[in-house]
């Protein structure tokens, strides 16, 4: 069920270290790249492999790749996105700690792609071990002259940073990942002009999330071909989940795309808690609208979750029971939410803080007649009117919870509980 | 709608047809047409931020309201400013910034004036849906109403800001600061200053000029009056040369505040704080109000009758006895047009006398009409036209203290418009740090260095070819970049390198400053300078300019309130006044020497305190001493008043209307924001009030007098230059070994002249004297920051605080000037170029 690629090697401890990992064909793909293909080619190649963005968007990683303009003299850069911060999301991390050399090698193949010479890791504050796994990684990689000056005699030269960040939600936000990494407060910024153009220091940049890059060594070994032979029509491949909540059997899971969701949850993850009734799915990421138990048999990929109302994004499913309040699920996302907010746009800043006020206080027993209305004018003076997605991300499921489970919060407003109360809280 | 060229993009706004230049924002693009769009956190000089969300347009076929500050046009947009979705997404915003806001507008400075009380009525959020209790940001449990002080004038008051980071934006994108900053996150950011920081920039007080709303506040302002209370009228700086446009906030005899009125050739809406707060001259404090004369060894008040009729009696017996040339003049460059010009009258045509000078903080040097220095300064120089550069080179100056506004668009070049800096200075600068190359030559060297520039051209055959570079060997001394490098301690591949740069340079422009201008070198320095723009195209491909430095110095210059004005200036008075003295002038240092040899008997002094400012502060008291008659008038005693006969009260420039002549040669008109003070008259006033007690009155209505001045104003002042190249021989200073450092004298940041001494707001900047001395230096003998050091030279001795610099590397110290507890001028030799002195701790 499970089509182990990116994750084929992650239970061996040994993958850490560069012998192990080149004995199971790593870097063969970056040796590849450089001594037989063109930036071109190697864009092409990915281009139809139909590699999508995995951090949350889905954009298509070769297309990104090509907007980099090639008469601009400027340097160019590219950048891991590794602040994976979205909550319910944990896949990043797995690879960075178990497969590290499986990421240096697919940056390198996406620098050289663009023709970067200096590539970034950014990794969020918190994540000291997958870090520390990362900066071996690199040494290794130096040690062995698979990074540094003239590499595999090519005469190509890539230099490589791991760069940790203060620990902020919105620095997985591309924009603000390079104001932080500029060493800057981590604000967004306004586009255009995108990072493509303007990015880094000024100069054309190119940011990828982890799992994207660690797609692109096997897309070069195997061929666009077997690649994109995996998944539905446009959602090639596979891609890692991350299955939390309610759930016999919570981890990472790499699927198929396309994979229906009732395999991740009941045969993957054994189904719910003794005990527990499914209520609710969150399928991408805290920020992605919720789906209803009885579409359990959506697929997992990027339209299908559209077409049902509801999102791929980062591929966090979380799996909510019957003996949990939604209002208080909403209470927790929105108090991330207010507290993640850079502060730098009005309806985010004002917006995510009264937000919270006011579920709060519905949660606490304390609403009144209104309020859901005043709830959902809020979201809809937030939704689309932010410089980044943080708005949005922080309404979506609001809008989601109030349409899917209005009874819920109109329960809490006239009786000033709870309608179901939650178990496994950890105020 | 056919498209003009590529460059241009059409599109309708609000059923308007308009084309602009492509990259033209909705917003700019509205503007153009009068339509009316509300902002916050927009700034016409800033990089635009789309933070307030406030600017909302909706694009038809885009789904989402567009911020109209961040969104470029683009061919064919059909954009709606005033559509129902927008006035919803407006008010929204509103609410939105509204919801924490503490609504203290009765006790808010900003009431009246503010940008989310103005937008708050036009759109009639009248009603709030927020039913909780305020956020309040209390940083200082004892400050009250929640204000916290950023830095010596500004407070902030975080429940207020509507955090629009303008202030953030400006202090680095404008200013190049970094003491200012936003913490926490999303809505409890607050905008402090780094710990241990303070925000006390000279262009700090901007920060508080930009804020939309009353979270920045200056105690300049703070709690004196309503907005509503005061009238503005039009002034320009009264300090700098730079002519920093701005606007005197008054009501009927009260001054209140200076703000910026944008003048995009000059300031750009941006102050330094010297002119922001500088205005203060005008308050009554410590001001000088009435004549005072000497009687029986003391000052008493007296009437302007007695005042004047024994300053005539004096001056006539003088004149009829020993002749005009036995009384002198010297007048303050921060002085209007007219005044300055009825001072040169008075003296040519009244006393008949030549001794009349302007510049009293300069080393003199005999007089050659029409020399070379004021050939390179007659250069026009335009500030707007530094951005179009693409090599500037800043030689001889502390640009930021002496011109602030030059400084920021020196800055704007460098940092948005990707032109390259040399500095060519004897210590490390502010400005220096963004060059390319920073060269700090040995003290006394810089001719040395420009020649090695010159030959490094000729070398590399890059000179041009109006030079005629076989003269080079003759004319120079070092002629090669070797000995140039040796001299100088730049080295050859950095002389080298900064050959290259001026030989390439599309747009070159060169800008020296006071060291240059008050250095009794200065003439072989002008040489230098032609000779390298000579060599290097710089008169045909860029501009020169070597700055006058106070407000109405190169006016002082323009009406010919020197010894000598030249022949063509002399040709001019002769001609206007049917007279002119035939007689030898004094420039400002050879009067004290003639008074101390008893050759000059009186001297008439308005607005300056050479006292504190000529070299040889000894020398300069036994002159004055020496005197027969000493008339000075100014705003505040001074050292200089003490020592006179009679004091006469001056008024300040905002209480008089008149003009400057800026450092481009541009002649502004200031207001008069109220009426004299006290008895204080304006110069021109005394000094025709003296002529009529002499002879006859100047002038019966002043706005004729301006036409006689605005003659001399009209005159083409540009001298052409030498077509070859001069020369310019490099001679060692001497060095007395006991007295071994270098030191260089400059006014402080924060002040300018010495009058701002007498501020209230500039002396919180920096109320005393200090020298800036490099941590080697101070290592070295032994000093931390805010130990006392000893200066002294063969003339005199100063204890000075010492204020160790992060900047300064070099071996020199910087002392600062017109503090009347520290006088640093009596360090100063009348006869040295370069001053240097020894350094000692004192032991506390």
């Amino acid at each position: 069920m499970e089509k182990k690629i990116l994750t084929k090697y992650i239970d061996d401890p040994a993958q850490i270290d560069i012998d192990t990992f080149m004995a199971h064909g790593g870097y063969k793909a970056w040796e590849k790249v450089l001594k037989s293909m063109k930036p071109e080619q190697v864009i092409d190649e990915v281009k139809k492999s139909g590699v999508r963005g995995r951090g949350g968007a889905g954009f298509p990683a070769g297309m990104k790749w090509s907007f980099v303009p090639k008469d601009n003299p400027k340097p160019k850069y590219l950048v891991c996105n590794a602040d994976e911060s979205e909550p319910g999301t944990c896949k990043d991390r797995v690879l960075m700690e178990r497969d590290p050399h499986s990421i240096v090698e697919g940056m390198a193949i996406a620098a050289f792609a663009i023709q970067s010479h200096l590539a970034f890791i950014y990794i969020r504050g918190e994540f000291a071990y997958p870090a520390q796994m990362m900066e071996k990684a690199v040494r290794e990689a130096y040690a062995k002259k698979i990074l540094g000056k003239n590499i595999f005699g090519s005469g190509y030269n890539l230099d490589m940073i791991v760069h940790t960040g203060g620990g902020a939600y919105i620095c997985g936000e591309e924009t603000s990942l390079l104001n932080s990494l500029e060493g800057e407060r981590g604000m967004s910024r306004i586009r255009p002009p995108f990072p493509a153009v303007e990015g880094l220091y000024g100069c054309p940049t190119v940011v990828n999330n982890v799992e994207t890059l660690a797609c692109v060594p096997h897309v070069i070994n195997n061929g666009a071909e077997w690649y994109s032979s995996m998944g539905t029509e446009k959602s090639k491949g596979s891609k890692l989940f991350s299955l939390s909540g309610h759930i016999k059997k919570p981890g990472n899971y790499e699927l198929e795309l396309g994979t229906p969701l009732s395999v991740l949850i009941n045969d993957l993850g054994g189904g719910m808690l003794d005990g527990h009734n499914l209520k609710a799915i969150i399928p991408g990421g805290s920020s992605t609208p919720f789906l209803k138990p009885e579409q359990i048999n959506v697929k997992l990929d990027y339209e299908s979750l559209a077409e049902a109302g509801s999102m791929l994004g980062s591929g966090a499913v979380i799996v909510i029971s019957d003996r949990t309040c939604m209002v208080w699920v909403i209470e927790r996302l929105i108090h991330f939410y207010k507290h993640e907010s850079c502060g730098k746009c009005t309806p985010c800043r004002e917006g995510t803080g009264w937000l919270e006020q006011v579920i709060s206080r519905i949660e606490h027993g304390q609403g009144m007649p209104g309020d859901l209305e005043k709830i959902e004018s809020l979201c809809e003076n937030i939704l689309g009117r932010t410089v980044c997605p943080l708005g949005d991300a922080a309404v979506m499921p609001i809008q989601s919870s109030l349409k899917l489970f209005r009874d819920e919060w109109a329960y809490h407003i006239e009786h000033h509980r709870c309608m179901v109360k939650t178990e496994f809280a950890f105020n | 709608m056919a498209e003009k060229d590529n460059n241009s993009v059409s599109l309708t706004i609000n059923g308007r047809e308009i084309s602009v230049p492509k990259g033209t924002t909705i917003l700019e693009a509205a503007k153009q047409l009068g339509i009316y769009i509300p902002t916050f956190c927009w700034h016409p000089k800033l990089k635009p931020a789309g933070a307030c969300r406030i600017c909302y347009v909706e694009i038809e076929k885009m789904p989402k309201l567009m911020v109209s500050c961040a969104t470029p046009v683009a061919p064919g947009m059909i954009v709606h400013t005033e559509s129902e979705k927008v006035k919803q997404g407006r008010r929204a915003v509103l609410e939105f910034t509204l919801i924490n806001h503490p609504l203290d507008c009765p006790t808010c400075d900003k009431g009246g004036e503010c940008d989310l009380q103005d937008l708050t009525f036009r759109h009639g959020v009248d009603q709030s849906r927020f039913d909780f209790d305020k956020y309040r940001f209390i940083r200082d449990k004892k400050s009250t109403f929640d204000d916290f002080r950023l830095g010596p004038e500004i407070i902030r008051n975080q429940n207020r800001c509507i955090l629009c980071y303008k202030c953030v934006r400006a202090n680095t994108e404008i200013f190049g600061e970094d003491d200012l900053g936003a913490f926490q996150r999303g809505n409890i950011t607050e905008i402090d200053t780094p710990p241990g920081r303070q925000v006390d920039s000279l262009y700090s007080g901007n920060l508080v000029e930009i804020c939309p709303v009353g979270a920045l506040t200056n105690t300049d302002w703070r709690y004196k009056i309503r907005v509503w209370n005061t009238q503005t009228v039009n002034s320009i700086c009264p300090y700098h040369a730079d002519g920093a446009n701005i606007k005197i906030w008054k009501d009927r005899q009260n001054v209140f505040r200076v703000t910026s009125r944008r003048n995009d050739a000059i300031d750009e809406g941006w102050l330094s704080d010297v002119t922001r707060y500088g205005y203060q001259i005008a308050k009554p404090e410590g001001r000088l109000l009435n004549p005072l004369m000497k009687k029986g060894g003391s000052q008493v008040a007296v009437t302007w009758e007695e005042a004047l009729s024994a300053i005539a009696r004096k001056f006539k017996d003088i004149k009829d006895n020993k002749g005009g040339v036995c009384i002198g003049g010297m007048i303050s460059p921060q002085l209007d047009c007219t005044s300055v010009y009825a001072f040169s009258k008075f003296f040519r045509t009244i006393i008949h006398s030549n001794n009349v000078d302007f510049r009293t903080e300069y080393r003199m040097l005999p007089e050659i009409p029409e020399d070379m220095y004021s050939r390179m300064a007659s250069q026009e120089f335009s500030i707007a036209d530094i951005e179009k550069a693409d090599l500037i080179i800043v030689l001889d100056s502390d640009i930021i203290k002496e011109h602030p506004n030059v400084n920021l668009r020196i800055r704007k070049a460098i940092t948005q418009k990707g032109a390259r800096l040399y500095t060519l200075n004897p210590v490390e600068t502010k400005t220096g740090a963004l060059s390319v190359d920073e060269m700090v030559f040995r003290v006394g060297t810089l001719e040395a260095l420009l020649n090695g520039v010159c030959a490094g051209l000729v070398e590399a055959g890059l000179a041009s070819k109006k030079g005629d570079t076989s003269a080079l060997k003759k004319c120079l001394e070092p002629n090669t970049v070797k000995d140039a490098a040796q001299i100088s301690g730049i080295s050859e591949e950095r002389i080298k390198a900064f050959t290259l740069a001026v030989a390439h340079a599309q747009k070159p422009c060169l800008i020296a400053g006071e060291w240059l201008t008050e250095s009794s070198m200065r003439e072989k320095l002008a040489g230098a300078v032609h000779n390298l723009a000579l060599l290097g195209s710089l008169y045909e491909k860029g501009q020169i300019g070597l700055l006058a430095r106070a407000a109405n110095s190169k006016g002082a210059k323009k009406l010919g309130a020197l010894p000598h004005p030249g022949p063509g200036m002399i040709e001019k008075m002769k001609q206007t006044w049917g007279e002119y003295p035939d007689v030898p002038g004094l420039a400002s240092d050879r009067m004290i020497r003639a008074s101390v040899k008893q050759e000059l008997d009186a001297l008439f002094i308005v607005g300056v305190n050479p006292m504190l400012t000529m070299p040889d502060g000894q020398f300069v008291r036994e002159g004055l001493e020496k005197l027969d008659f000493l008339v000075v008038a100014d705003l505040y005693e001074s050292e200089t008043t003490q020592m006179a006969d009679v004091v006469l009260p001056l008024s300040s420039w905002a209480e008089y209307g008149d003009r400057f002549v800026n450092l481009e040669g541009r002649v502004q008109e200031f207001q008069d924001a109220i009426k004299p003070l006290g008895q204080s008259r304006p110069g021109y006033l005394i000094v025709n009030d003296l002529a009529a007690q002499l002879k006859s009155p100047l002038f019966s209505e002043k706005s004729k007098f301006a036409d006689e001045v605005d003659t001399f104003l009209n005159e083409d002042s540009v001298m052409p230059v030498p077509e070859t190249l001069v020369e310019v021989r490099f001679m060692e200073d001497k060095i007395n070994p006991e007295f071994p450092t270098p030191m260089l004298v400059v006014d402080e940041e924060h002040h300018f002249g010495h009058w701002t001494e007498k501020t209230k707001s500039l002396s919180v900047f920096c109320g005393e004297a200090a020298v800036e001395i490099s941590s080697a230096l101070a290592e070295k003998i032994g000093v931390v920051n805010g130990d006392i050091i000893r200066i002294e030279s063969e003339v005199g001795k100063v204890n000075l605080p010492a204020r160790i610099s992060e900047t300064i590397d070099a071996e020199v110290i910087l002392v600062y000037r017109n503090f009347s507890a520290s006088p640093v001028n009596i360090l100063q030799m009348r006869k040295r170029r370069v001053d240097r002195v020894k350094i000692t701790r004192v032991e506390s």
